[in-house]
């Protein structure tokens, strides 16, 4: 271990119980990790360790994306699952975020819809599936109610935690300057609770997205989820995989865009 | 009895735990009074009363003579953590002070915001936020938004309970100084025993849970009211610190 602190050496500090950060370093162990596993996967099918119905190599999935893309509308079917995700998760933050408030601002609300809410939450999605066809049909309804139930009742909570841990000093040196209890939420709870109300948003998107599989097995012509269900039943596994693979990319790509986002708004962290 | 800030009979239970036993008190005004007293006897709970945060179960408390109902911006608080607004700029932590106040047009509090960056030498951090700035600023930076807001009243729960011995002594210093120009009454609340007699006008020991009043100090007789750093360093100092540790040993039934 050298003590130059140089940053020249772009990997050194990696190598340090809690050592410094070093992010282009970082990036670039992280590729290299990926691509890794990826080549040792290519290796092994290629040497039919492993038959390829099970795990076809990463170069047949990649054809198979690529078929997807140009002669299976997978960006229409992306498209749609992405606005399944995005419409049950508004509604449910914009449902979610009031209430955890006001059940950790008013204790009738806490007492009222807490203990209800910590039963629903525990009900897992699918054993509720048959219930949301009996009530919505099996429209898109239906898929944006499951979704919408996946993230509604956890994400509630944990803003009722965000909310209760506003510290008490700044409640009250906003009361003491003349602020109401509308002006308390606003002015100074909201701000304070701003940074883990993004993180658990951001965490319960992807909760949402788990969702979507079982969202859209229901009886469903569209998206990513009827994507992957159809391959499967034509035991197409490279497109199966092809269809993961893309939920994860999605994935990705959303999580490091509103990571930069909570930096970009977060600036005083 | 007399005062600015008056315990008419206060008393507070939460629950069954007697917290402050039937307590009279009357606090001059534009004076500094610390609350001395061991761990958990109530002093924060009698200062929040004073601030109208909490309820006394019975008896009352009286600002210039008016009973207190509810916080309003007579009397600020600041506290030792959590004194600023993380998502703040410092100028805006001022400014927040005055948030609610309507009978200031946006020039006059402009103008206010200057005067306190000026006072407590904050112009250059003026667009900090608060974890940029060492945690003696963000203390100052709490004192101006109380100041900015119209106090007149600072009630002060360990405010420097959390600074290097360095930085404390320079805020004392400060806050004292401060205390005279603009004509404040300070409720100062400190386990620090050079800290309450550097700082205090007057004493007030409080007795173990429940809290009452064991002694009564009268500082300003014996250090006057200017208190330069090296008032530290004279025999009346010293000896005024020991008959206050000498109290809390005997009184309050507390081994220090
Ligand atoms: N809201 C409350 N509900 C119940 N008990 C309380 C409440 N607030 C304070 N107490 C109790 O009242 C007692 C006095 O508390 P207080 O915070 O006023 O003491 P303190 O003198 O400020 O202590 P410290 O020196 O540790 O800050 C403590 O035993 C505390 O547990
Ligand atoms: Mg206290």
């Amino acid at each position: 271990m050298s003590l130059s602190d140089g940053d020249s050496d772009l990997f050194s500090s990696l190598f340090v119980f809690r050592g410094r950060a070093s992010p282009l370093g970082e990036f670039a162990v992280s590729v290299a990790a990926a691509m890794l596993v990826i080549a040792l996967w290519e290796l092994a099918a290629r040497a039919g360790i492993i038959a390829p119905q099970f795990l076809p190599s990463p170069s047949r999935v990649v054809v198979a994306l690529w078929t997807m893309l140009t002669e299976q509308n997978l960006v229409w079917h992306v498209a749609v699952s992405t606005a399944r995700v995005w419409i049950a998760f508004l509604l449910a933050a914009i449902m979610a975020i009031p209430i955890g408030i006001m059940m950790s601002s008013y204790r009738i609300v806490g007492a009222a819809l807490e203990p209800m809410i910590d039963f629903i939450r525990y009900l897992p999605v699918p054993a509720l599936v048959p219930l949301s066809i009996i009530w919505f049909g099996v429209g898109e309804e239906t898929k944006i109610f499951l979704l919408w139930l996946g993230t509604f009742f956890q994400l509630v909570l944990l803003v009722a935690d965000d909310m209760r841990r506003v510290p008490q000093e700044f409640v009250e040196v906003a009361r003491t300057v003349g602020a109401n209890s509308r002006q308390v939420m606003t002015d100074v709870a909201l701000h304070w609770m701003g940074p883990t109300l993004l993180d658990n948003l951001r965490i319960t998107l992807g909760w949402c997205w788990t969702y979507l599989i079982i969202a859209e097995i229901v009886a469903a012509d569209s998206g990513i989820g009827y994507v992957i269900w159809t391959a499967r039943r034509f035991v197409k596994t490279p497109e199966v995989m092809a269809g993961v693979v893309v939920i994860g990319l999605i994935g990705l790509v959303t999580d490091q865009l509103l990571r930069l986002l909570h930096r970009r708004l977060f600036r005083y962290l | 009895m007399t005062g600015y800030v008056q315990f008419v009979d206060t008393a507070k239970s939460f629950g069954p735990v007697n917290v402050v036993r039937k307590t009279s008190l009357g606090l001059e005004r534009n004076s500094l009074v610390v609350f001395l007293g061991p761990s958990g006897c109530g002093k924060t709970t009698l200062m929040r009363m004073v601030g109208g945060l909490d309820e006394p179960s019975s008896g009352s408390i009286l600002l210039g003579g008016e009973k207190v109902v509810r916080p309003d911006r007579r009397r600020g608080m600041v506290f030792q953590s959590y004194s600023s607004f993380p998502w703040l700029t410092v100028e805006k932590n001022i400014a927040f002070g005055m948030r609610y106040r309507k009978d200031l047009d946006a020039m006059q509090k402009a103008e206010r915001i200057g005067h306190y960056l000026d006072l407590f030498g904050l112009a250059d951090f003026a667009g900090s936020y608060p974890n940029r700035i060492s945690g003696g600023m963000r203390q100052r930076v709490a004192i101006a938004r109380t100041l900015a807001a119209g106090s007149d009243v600072l009630l002060m729960d360990e405010p420097f309970g959390a600074l290097d011995a360095l930085t404390r002594e320079r805020l004392q210093v400060e806050l004292r100084q401060i205390q005279i120009r603009e004509e404040k009454t300070v409720i100062f609340v400190t386990h620090d025993v050079e800290e309450a007699v550097f700082l205090a006008d007057r004493i007030i020991l409080f007795s173990r849970r429940p809290a009452s009043v064991v002694a009564d100090i009268d500082v300003a007789a014996e250090l006057g009211a200017d208190r330069p750093l090296e008032i530290r360093e004279t025999q009346k100092f010293f000896e005024l610190r020991n008959k206050v540790l000498h109290l809390i040993r005997n009184e309050t039934g507390v081994v220090v």
